[in-house]
């Protein structure tokens, strides 16, 4: 019971917390992004992202799914960008992505902006690919701003 | 008792002939995927082989005769999901032709769907899977839908579903979201898994989306 209490805490300081992806007032917070418990344990114990390879699966993957917000060159423009109340991070700007952990980028993406302080508008893609081509994406990224976790 | 057969029989050959007919002088193969069996062909539009499953026939023939757009940004197909650019509207067939095709397009079918519940969504329940619709989820982030005040909101690399209620049948909805594979092999929508409740309630929610309610 105090568990289901925190996690309830938990939630609605998360949607207070965060920008909506469309405004609208009403605060009803049913809502259930995945937990820090849960982020926590769903991510693997040994991430080692680094040793992720970006392959040639990667680049498709990126195309094939991120591009509708992120842009063909990763920049944030996408087809569906100017609809966003937040933009769609750009990904060649080492700027920002220099503050972001390799970890915080996976969580990210599997768990959606949500579950990292940033804007729903950004999905949860844990249920459509897993955590290998995850980790290479992060990869990717890193490639694509051409900077490392500072 | 043979006659009879004969003619019923050349009866339903007949107009199977000329279903398939206008199919062909039309030439929708061309652009759409109408049997299962083309899997490995690309198509420039999206699939009509289980239009029978997906499509209410009041919209299919008013679709056809005066065309609406669904997907703001075109039907793409490329990988990079560039800008499209020139979007041609979708030819419009007359009154008997679009009656045709809807008897013809409402019998593909590939699966049987299960029934799901209609009743309505309390006030209470709209406003909560709106909110999960535009936040917990994100689904407005790819697709068009109305806002409290009654204006298209929403991204445009999905389907509009601003009038998904009179376009969709709502046991194909469900049955998408359960599992879309049955229907595309690899879309770029991102898979949800929701529980039992949830999807029904989503699926009520989408079929309460009618341009009637455009203001
Ligand atoms: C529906 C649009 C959309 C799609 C599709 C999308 N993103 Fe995003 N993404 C966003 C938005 C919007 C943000 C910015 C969120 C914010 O700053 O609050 C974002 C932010 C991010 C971030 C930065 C998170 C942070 O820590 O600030 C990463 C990394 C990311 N996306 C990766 C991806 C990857 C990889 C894919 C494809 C698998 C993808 N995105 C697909 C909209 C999208
Ligand atoms: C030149 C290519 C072309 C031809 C020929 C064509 N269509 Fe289409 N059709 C399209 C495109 C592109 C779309 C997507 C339009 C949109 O989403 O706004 C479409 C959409 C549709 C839809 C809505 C499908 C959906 O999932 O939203 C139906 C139904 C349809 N067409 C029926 C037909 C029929 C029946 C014929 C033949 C009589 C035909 N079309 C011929 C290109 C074509
Ligand atoms: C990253 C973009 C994206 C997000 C987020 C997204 N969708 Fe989709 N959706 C699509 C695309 C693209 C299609 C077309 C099929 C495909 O390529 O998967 C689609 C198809 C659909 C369809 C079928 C429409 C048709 O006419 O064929 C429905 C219904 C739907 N989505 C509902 C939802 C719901 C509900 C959510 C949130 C739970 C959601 N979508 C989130 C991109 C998205």
């Amino acid at each position: 019971m105090t568990n289901r209490k925190h996690l309830l805490a938990g939630i609605i300081l998360l949607t207070i917390l965060t920008t909506a992806c469309e405004q609208s007032k009403q605060a009803t917070s049913t809502v259930r992004p995945p937990t820090k418990e849960e982020v926590t344990k769903t991510i693997p114990q040994n991430t080692q992202p680094e040793l992720a390879q970006v392959t040639e699966g990667t680049r498709q993957t990126y195309q094939w799914y991120c591009t509708q917000c992120h842009g063909i060159k990763g920049k944030g423009d996408g087809i569906n960008a100017k609809f966003l109340t937040v933009p769609p991070r750009n990904h060649t700007k080492a700027q920002y992505l220099e503050t972001r952990t390799d970890e915080q980028l996976f969580q990210a993406i599997k768990f959606g902006g949500l579950s990292v302080g940033r804007a729903p508008c950004m999905p949860a893609w844990g249920e459509t690919l897993d955590d290998d081509i995850i980790q290479s994406l992060v990869q990717y990224i890193r490639e694509l701003c051409q900077c490392e976790a500072l | 008792m043979k006659t009879w057969i004969t003619i019923i029989f050349s009866g339903l050959l007949l107009s199977a002939h000329a279903s398939a007919g206008i199919v062909e002088e039309k030439d929708c193969g061309s652009c759409h995927r109408l049997h299962p069996e083309d899997a490995e062909k690309v198509f420039t539009a999206p699939d009509l082989h289980y239009a029978g499953n997906k499509f209410q026939p009041k919209w299919l023939k008013q679709f056809l005769k005066n065309p609406e757009v669904i997907r703001p940004a075109g039907f793409i197909t490329n990988s990079g999901f560039s800008q499209i650019a020139n979007l041609s509207p979708h030819s419009s067939y007359t009154e008997q032709e679009a009656n045709t095709l809807t008897d013809i397009l409402m019998d593909l079918k590939i699966s049987t769907l299960s029934p799901v519940t209609s009743e309505p969504l309390s006030k209470g329940l709209r406003a909560k899977i709106k909110y999960q619709f535009e936040r917990t989820f994100g689904c407005i982030s790819c697709h068009q839908s109305l806002n409290l005040a009654g204006k298209v909101r929403g991204g445009i690399s999905g389907p509009s579903l601003v009038n998904a209620g009179n376009r969709l049948q709502a046991e194909w909805v469900a049955g998408w979201l359960n599992d879309p594979e049955v229907y595309m092999v690899k879309g770029r929508m991102p898979r949800y898994k929701m529980d039992p409740t949830t999807l029904s309630q989503f699926t009520r929610f989408i079929m309460t989306l009618k341009k009637e309610n455009i203001k």
